[in-house]
């Protein structure tokens, strides 16, 4: 069973001193699971549909992402600051240590989080995350987002033809949304990139080991923006963590792989 | 009115096609240059601008631009220095405007206000200060400074040079993104409270406001010509200020044109329309609009409006497939004999209420001796034209540089040799 698009509500919660309103979607009934995105903003897809059948998933909004909404992002001036903003917007919510996942910049977010406050969240499940740097495989995150266009999904998926990269690559069906949808991811990859530019490396890995939750870290071995070699440092930073890694199979790892990646994350969370 | 001469700092010598293969910001690869051309390059860009100082253009206009092929001038002090002392020995009275230092991609604001003082006070008050943002290339990935917070860095830079110019205290700086414990520059201007701003531009509605807030004069940076969004800025610009109720004083404006002259049309066309089309096809026309606007840099309405009106509405996104009827129809350059020149630039300077013209003359492949020929003409035949257009309504220039003295005299020591100190 999965839930409907028409059952994802939108939640807003005003945290920081009442100065930042923030957006959380959410949907699904169960335990609470906290979802954090990746760099070009929240859409709600099929794996959040499937953690939605299990658990209540939140999935807020980056500061400055929510349409209507841009210059919110100029409330939380750092990374440090954002760590404290959703810190807030979990007691906020009144989630009693949930399960986190977080998806590359997602992941870096979910990942520091985890660290920061090694009470906050009851798991990590950690999708190619970004936050640590290894001189031997640079992460392209300025090419990858001042590049043409055309040169994206390569940098997202082993399989660009694919069905589940096709999904997220397709514009709105009604061309006339076409421009504001372009707009808003713009302007999402620029609110996202404000703590992880040029390089998505904030001191991550002097901090890693404080996170004391059992943590799942998944990679695709073909992921052409943040190189397979991280997930085995990942791996050896958080202690007692495991490391799977999917075969033919890119940076959006759900996208690529879904069934082997629903299955790995399901293993894991049944343990 | 005034006019001076704008030049860029490009290496003259790129491939043939440089253009369809590489971009000519960020990424130009360095193994096509050759030394010697390289130093001739730089050298002629400084050649040039005396040659128009002495030619007897008002002023003389540089750039900043880092990692580009198409303007090699990481720090445009240095070149302004150059000419500024030399025109000292010389007296020669010009204007040194810098257009200018990028505030929204400094690191170190306060060297850019000890910079600019520095050449104000060699020039002796000669200063026209630029406070661009910055273009997004230059500051989110040359500088590799997150996009979104680049406007409001360079307003906090543009407070804190202001106020370091002024204040005759040290003062304690606690910004956002600026923190200095005692600010006490030395030298300050000569001009007080600050040299004439100049706030170069693309024409926001935003940003003309603050220009009219704040009294400066804008600057509209566009290499577009006037005809292909001339009218829409300007007349944005002279609106607001009817409604803020600022004159129509055309020293409030300033505009680049880019302009090649000759004997006659048809010899224009022979001299200059190859290295024309190098600085469209290989230059400005080779930054890929993705370096132009990266992710953070504008908003998503501006975003949103520019896609639903079908991209840029000027040249440079199709400049590199530009022919150059198309560069010279759509007066992108103004390129003929000195009457053709002359006629076109005095057409849209009366009418968008032009005060100071910036002539951009040399223009990429261009050689030293054929950019020293257009100067030459352009001084002798077309500004002539040009300097008496506003003179009949009576304005005062207000952003102009207030000189003391001759430029000779100004850095005279006049204690006799040998002695006391």
């Amino acid at each position: 069973m999965t839930a409907s698009a028409a059952a994802v509500r939108d939640e807003p919660v005003r945290v920081w001193g009442g100065r930042l309103n923030l957006h959380v979607k959410v949907a699904g009934e169960g335990p609470p699971l906290i979802f954090f995105h990746a760099l070009s903003g929240l859409t709600w897809e099929p794996l959040l549909d499937q953690f939605a059948a299990e658990y209540t998933v939140y999935a807020p909004e980056h500061p400055g992402t929510s349409p209507g909404e841009p210059r919110a992002i100029d409330e939380v001036q750092t990374f440090w600051e954002l760590m404290l903003v959703y810190e807030e917007l979990i007691r906020a919510l009144g989630l009693e240590r949930p399960l986190a996942v977080g998806q590359s910049y997602g992941g870096m977010v979910a990942a520091d989080l985890a660290a920061t406050f090694p009470q906050l969240f009851s798991r990590l499940v950690l999708l190619s995350p970004a936050g640590l740097w290894l001189d031997h495989a640079p992460i392209p995150v300025m090419q990858m987002v001042a590049g043409p266009p055309g040169d994206l999904p390569r940098y997202m998926f082993a399989h660009p033809e694919g069905p589940g990269a096709q999904a997220m690559l397709a514009p709105p069906a009604d061309p006339t949304l076409i421009p504001a949808a372009i707009a808003q991811q713009t302007w999402n990859i620029g609110c996202t990139t404000k703590f992880a530019w040029p390089i998505p490396d904030l001191g991550l890995g002097r901090r890693l080991h404080r996170v004391a939750v059992p943590t799942l870290v998944v990679w695709g071995r073909q992921d052409a923006l943040i190189a397979v070699d991280y997930a085995a440092e990942f791996g050896s930073q958080i202690a007692g963590s495991q490391v799977e890694i999917i075969d033919d199979c890119g940076h959006v790892i759900q996208a690529d792989q879904p069934a082997a990646t629903w299955t790995t994350i399901s293993k894991f969370l049944a343990t | 009115m005034k006019v001076s001469l704008f030049e860029q700092v490009p290496y003259r010598y790129l491939p043939d096609g440089f253009g369809d293969q590489y971009s000519s910001a960020v990424t130009p690869p360095y193994h096509i240059v050759d030394p010697a051309r390289m130093q001739e390059s730089l050298y002629s860009a400084y050649a040039e601008l005396m040659h128009g100082a002495r030619a007897g253009f008002d002023g003389i206009v540089v750039t900043e631009h880092s990692q580009s092929s198409y303007d090699m001038s990481p720090n445009p002090t240095l070149l302004a220095y150059a000419v500024a002392t030399a025109a000292q020995a010389e007296g020669l009275d010009i204007a040194i405007t810098i257009l200018g230092r990028s505030l929204g991609k400094t690191r170190e604001p306060l060297k850019i206000a000890e910079e600019y003082a520095l050449l104000d006070c060699v020039s002796g008050g000669r200063l026209i200060a630029g406070f661009p943002v910055g273009l997004s290339y230059d500051a989110n990935l040359n500088a590799s400074l997150p996009a979104i917070e680049t406007r409001e860095r360079a307003r906090e830079h543009r407070e804190l040079i202001l106020k370091a110019w002024s204040t005759m205290e040290p003062f304690p700086w606690n910004g956002r993104f600026e923190k200095y414990g005692l600010v006490n520059i030395w030298p300050r201007p000569i001009q007080q409270p600050h040299p004439p701003v100049w706030i170069p531009g693309t024409g926001s509605p935003g940003t003309l406001r603050d220009i009219l807030r704040n009294d400066f004069a804008f600057t509209y940076l566009s290499w577009d010509g006037p005809k292909l969004v001339g009218r829409e800025v300007f007349d944005r610009y002279w609106h607001m200020a009817d409604e803020m109720g600022r004159d129509r004083n055309p020293y409030r404006l300033a505009f680049v044109q880019v302009a090649a002259v000759a004997e006659t049309d048809e010899r224009a066309e022979k001299e200059y329309a190859e290295h024309l089309m190098a600085l469209y096809h290989g230059g400005l026309g080779a930054i890929p609009g993705t370096m132009m606007a990266v992710p953070g840099y504008a908003e998503p309405a501006a975003i949103e409006a520019m896609l639903r009106a079908g991209g840029p509405d000027g040249m440079l996104a199709r400049m590199k497939t530009a022919t150059f009827k198309d560069i010279v129809d759509t007066q992108v350059a103004i390129v003929g004999s000195p009457a053709t020149v002359a006629d076109q630039i005095e057409a849209f300077v009366r009418e968008f209420r032009v005060g100071n013209l910036l002539i951009m003359l040399q223009n990429g492949s261009m050689p030293r001796g054929l950019t020293e020929k257009n100067i030459s003409l352009f001084a002798e035949q077309v500004l002539p034209r040009l300097r008496p257009i506003w003179d009949d309504e009576g304005w005062v220039n207000h952003w102009w540089p207030r000189a003391q003295g001759t430029a000779a005299a100004a850095g005279a020591d006049s204690r006799p040799a040998g002695g006391e100190a």
